[in-house]
């Protein structure tokens, strides 16, 4: 196992605290067992439903530890679970001995836990894992019941016996909503690394393995849930997967993505059992045989569905070829010593070469050990309802206003207060400090959302037939919820354009000396209180000839105009309704629709986009996002009797013009220079009808805003900064007119409602109003080139 | 609307909202309001402007910290405006979940006004101000215009006023 990054860790740690609190629950559970179940009085209900809560746990810590592919922790929770699965069917009667046995089973865990905490592995507990399921197993058999031969199977065949259980409740939504949730995070891993392993990229090996037990997984929480197709889907994808592992599929090169499909298909019948449908699939039958063709004739029926244990002592000795598979396993059956001795007593294998397995099987172990234990600290997580949580970010919010009226109360006014004013700082503070930690409840990494991409970037490569590398970076970063909904569409649209304008064909990319497999980077950053997600491919770079003539084509602008745009006013095209520069619509992209989507939904939550192209290089879209909905910093500013605040995001910088700087172009537009860049200069005042204090903008002060081009904003006096929570203007407001340039509210300190200016919907309105009164935005747009 | 609210609104004929009218006073007439959409009433406050709205629509109030909008009912009769003073009042009407903040010269009295002495409004067709009104309330002498809360609000007299601002 490679050694985990920071993120697996975090996994890690994750897990270990999930199953630490399981086990807590277990513990007491089989203890209240055995004294139901061995008293006098049965109670069969109460028998059921502790048996039943025993079950789940032990589930839910395999499923947890599948997914994290802890195979001894799994299979040691798996053979509780089968040994626990025929004491609830009633073939075997609960003996102190099974208690006894089930303690076992969790002290192991416990042991193997804190393994795990330290070293983010289990293989060196390979003999305690061993030992303890061996026990287990063993127990399967133990009172020689009719069927006891079937128990050794370990989940081969699906137990039938579950059909015959007393009928069991539905089960109930709270753990259809785990399953699914769970299936779905298993399917996606498995995906992740069947497209690895269409692709052949990187250590196939690993990665089929990897598969199986994906599959093997789902298919026992299919078993479990009692979803017969699904179960059935699962257990043949995992066997093909088992042929692909064995070299022994007929057709290796299709049965990859054949298996994708499949693996699609059971994704969306999950999601159809998470919204309360039954789960059947329709067709079954037709798609099992054709699960099947892959699969050699012996393996067809009778299908070796042994779970596989790789890289344990044993499959070492195999894989060296010193035993054979057989050897293991007849030392395992009658494993009471190290496997090690059991192989050279029986002769199968020289010490020398079980000596060679044990060295490397130590260095792994002495690896990890070197390794402090660091973070020893508990981290312990509770589910909590979002309308809670959204409750409570209000509150917060409604408590820095009342806060600020209460700190800055008129009533305050000119006194000297030496301990208010300590108190109210240390109040401050407080509240800062709270509101930052509501913020954080409610972020997320984006790790989920990146890894969806990584199945969508594979499905359009095998689409446009061309090779695409997709580098994730950043995934730890962490957003706010809501922003990760809103931008999942747009990175979908980006990613899709990238791969279909963006890289070429492997034939041109020869031709220019590129490499032939084309790198799409995906990536997320923290950058000045803001989130930045960039995309960046190195294709052909966007066609900025082409995006002119297309608006022109289109009446956007005049040749002229066109012909006058500075690139990123170009780039910006891109983002309008219904522009494409695609000369034919494919079912990739090519209607113009996307990058609009793109645009739409981050000005939805107040971010920017930016589009960056080198002709023959490639393009980096880079999509900048607040890093919470709610609270802003903002800048206040004054024109005449008005307050407004200004996103601090969008101010790049503040100055008083002196009249030099200062140009009136001929029809009356004021521009302004600044170390060489010339900028329109909007009045707020003239914008929203306000009687200024200055009227000359020597006397007033520029704000140079930036929100795709710069342009200066005319006010008479900037008031200072401040945390401003947003608050939205009624929809009353909104039913009545465009609220020029506003995109919200604040309450002030002193109860003052103070609007918050709209930095893109400002520079519109201005270009509206020019366009109006002729076509004098032409010249400043011709000077304003090359400010950006 | 809220029947059975009897312990609230503990009255000597009936105990409900039905056919309880706000009374305010406008321009030299009194109008009546649907109880019912009332939430509260406060004196004149503060209102911060929102730009490019209707006239009628005077801007946004703090309210305990949520913001509502403002209407001036003289606006939106196109009665001329007067400088607001120490009577002038805001009556809050929620209307579907919708705060709306309603500014009249003064509030008056809740009356009641059985269905049976209200009339339609006088049918003359030459005043599209008439949309607002749902009947004409008759107490003792006097008559009381009774609006149309909805109407009054968000009611098809809009189009023009939004016109006739811009």
């Amino acid at each position: 196992m490679t050694p985990p990054d920071s993120e697996q860790q975090e996994f890690v740690r994750e897990f270990v605290q999930e199953v630490r609190e399981l086990l807590e629950g277990l513990e007491p559970d089989i203890l209240t067992m055995e004294q139901v179940c061995l008293g006098d009085n049965v109670d069969e209900d109460e028998k059921r439903e502790l048996i039943n809560s025993i079950f789940r746990l032990f589930h839910s810590i395999k499923g947890a530890a599948g997914f994290l592919k802890f195979d001894h922790i799994q299979a040691t929770a798996h053979s509780a679970e089968n040994l626990l699965d025929k004491i609830r069917i009633g073939e075997l009667t609960l003996m102190p001995e099974h208690v006894d046995l089930f303690c076992l089973g969790c002290d192991f865990l416990k042991e193997a836990l804190d393994h795990v905490d330290e070293f983010f592995e289990d293989m060196s507990l390979e003999e305690q894992a061993l030992e303890t399921k061996v026990k287990l197993d063993a127990a399967l058999e133990y009172p020689l019941s009719a069927s006891a031969s079937d128990a050794g199977d370990v989940g081969g065949n699906p137990p039938a016996i579950n059909l015959d259980a007393p009928p069991e409740e539905r089960p109930d939504l709270e753990m259809v909503g785990r399953f699914s949730e769970e299936c779905l995070e298993l399917i996606t891993s498995v995906e992740g690394s069947l497209i690895r392993v269409a692709e052949k990229n990187g250590d196939l090996d690993a990665y089929i393995r990897s598969v199986v037990r994906g599959l093997r997984t789902l298919k026992s929480n299919c078993d479990f849930m009692g979803y017969r197709d699904l179960e059935k889907l699962s257990y043949y994808m995992q066997t093909v997967s088992e042929s692909l592992r064995d070299g022994v599929c007929l057709t290796p090169d299709t049965a990859p993505d054949s298996l994708l499909k499949f693996i699609g298909m059971a994704k969306e019948v999950i999601v159809d059992i998470s919204q309360g449908k039954s789960g059947s699939i329709d067709g079954l039958g037709i798609y099992l045989d054709m699960l099947s063709d892959f699969l050699p004739a012996n393996m067809r029926l009778g299908i070796d569905n042994k779970p596989s244990e790789p890289e344990r002592l044993g499959d070492i000795l195999v894989a060296q070829g010193a035993v054979g598979k057989e050897d293991i396993e007849k030392a395992l059956g009658i494993q009471q010593k190290p496997i090690g001795e059991i192989l050279v007593e029986t002769g199968v294998a020289t010490p020398e070469q079980v000596d060679a397995a044990l060295v490397k099987q130590e260095e792994v172990k002495k690896q990890k050990k070197a390794r402090k234990r660091n973070g020893a600290a508990t981290q312990q997580d509770i589910r909590v309802n979002l309308g809670k949580l959204d409750a409570l970010i209000d509150l917060i919010g409604e408590m820095v206003i009342a806060e600020n009226m209460l700190i800055n109360s008129p009533d305050l006014d000119g006194l000297e207060l030496e301990n208010f004013t300590k108190a109210s700082q240390h109040m401050t503070k407080l509240v800062r400090d709270l509101q930052e930690m509501a913020m954080t409840i409610r972020m997320i990494p984006v790790a989920g959302l990146f890894r969806r991409m990584i199945r969508l970037v594979h499905d359009l490569s095998r689409k446009s037939g061309k090779k695409v590398d997709l580098q994730l970076s950043g995934e730890e970063t962490e957003v706010d919820k809501t922003v990760i909904e809103i931008i999942t569409d747009p990175l979908v649209h980006i990613l899709r354009n990238s791969m279909d304008h963006g890289l070429e064909l492997a034939e041109e990319r020869t031709a220019n000396h590129k490499d032939e497999m084309g790198v799409v980077r995906l990536s997320a950053a923290h950058e000045e209180g803001a989130i930045v997600i960039s995309i960046a491919d190195d294709g052909r770079g966007l066609n900025r000839k082409k995006i002119r003539a297309k608006a022109v084509q289109n009446g956007m602008y005049s040749e002229e105009e066109a012909a006058a745009l500075s690139d990123s006013e170009v780039y910006q095209l891109i983002f309008a309704p219904g522009f494409s520069t695609a000369d034919k619509v494919t079912d990739i992209s090519g209607r113009g629709v996307g990058m609009d989507v793109v645009r739409q939904n981050l000005i939805k939550i107040r971010g920017e986009v930016e589009v960056e192209s080198t002709p023959g290089v490639g393009s980096t879209i880079t999509l900048r996002i607040p890093l919470t909905l709610a609270i802003i910093e903002g800048m206040m500013v004054r024109t005449g009797k008005s307050k407004y605040i200004l996103p601090i995001l969008s101010i790049r910088e503040s100055f008083q013009p002196t009249s030099s700087m200062i140009t009136i172009s001929p029809d009356g537009q004021e521009v302004v220079k600044v170390r060489s860049h010339l900028m329109p200069v909007y009045r707020l005042h003239a914008l929203h009808g306000i009687a200024p204090d200055a009227t000359r903008l020597e006397d007033g002060i520029l704000i140079v805003l930036d929100a795709g081009r710069r342009v200066c904003l005319f006010v008479d006096q900037i008031l200072g900064q401040q945390q401003t929570v947003i608050k939205g203007l009624s929809k009353y407001i909104s039913e009545h007119g465009n609220v020029g340039g506003v995109s919200g509210c604040t309450i002030l300190g002193n109860g003052d409602v103070c609007l918050i200016l709209d930095v893109q919907k400002i520079i519109d309105i201005s270009q509206v109003d020019k366009n109006d009164c002729g076509a004098k935005s032409y010249l400043v747009e011709a000077e304003g080139e090359g400010i950006v | 609307m809220a029947e059975d609210d009897d312990e609230l609104w503990d009255d000597d004929e009936e105990d409900t909202q039905k056919d309880k009218y706000l009374i305010f006073h406008l321009a030299g007439e009194d109008y009546g309001l649907d109880i019912a959409y009332v939430t509260e009433i406060i004196g004149i406050q503060k209102i911060t402007e929102v730009p490019d709205m209707p006239e009628f629509i005077k801007g946004v109030i703090n309210l305990r910290g949520k913001v509502i909008p403002v209407m001036d009912v003289r606006e939106r009769f196109g009665l001329a405006p007067v400088g607001y003073n120490e009577r002038t009042c805001i009556i809050v009407v929620d209307m579907q979940d919708m705060a709306v903040g309603i500014v009249v010269d003064q509030v008056q009295e809740v009356l009641d006004i059985p269905e049976a002495s209200i009339e339609l409004p006088p049918a003359t067709g030459k005043n599209d101000r008439s949309e607002y009104v749902s009947g004409m309330g008759k107490v003792g002498e006097d008559v009381k215009i009774l609006l149309d809360c909805q109407c009054l609000l968000s009611g098809k007299g809009d189009e023009e006023d939004v016109a006739g601002s811009g």
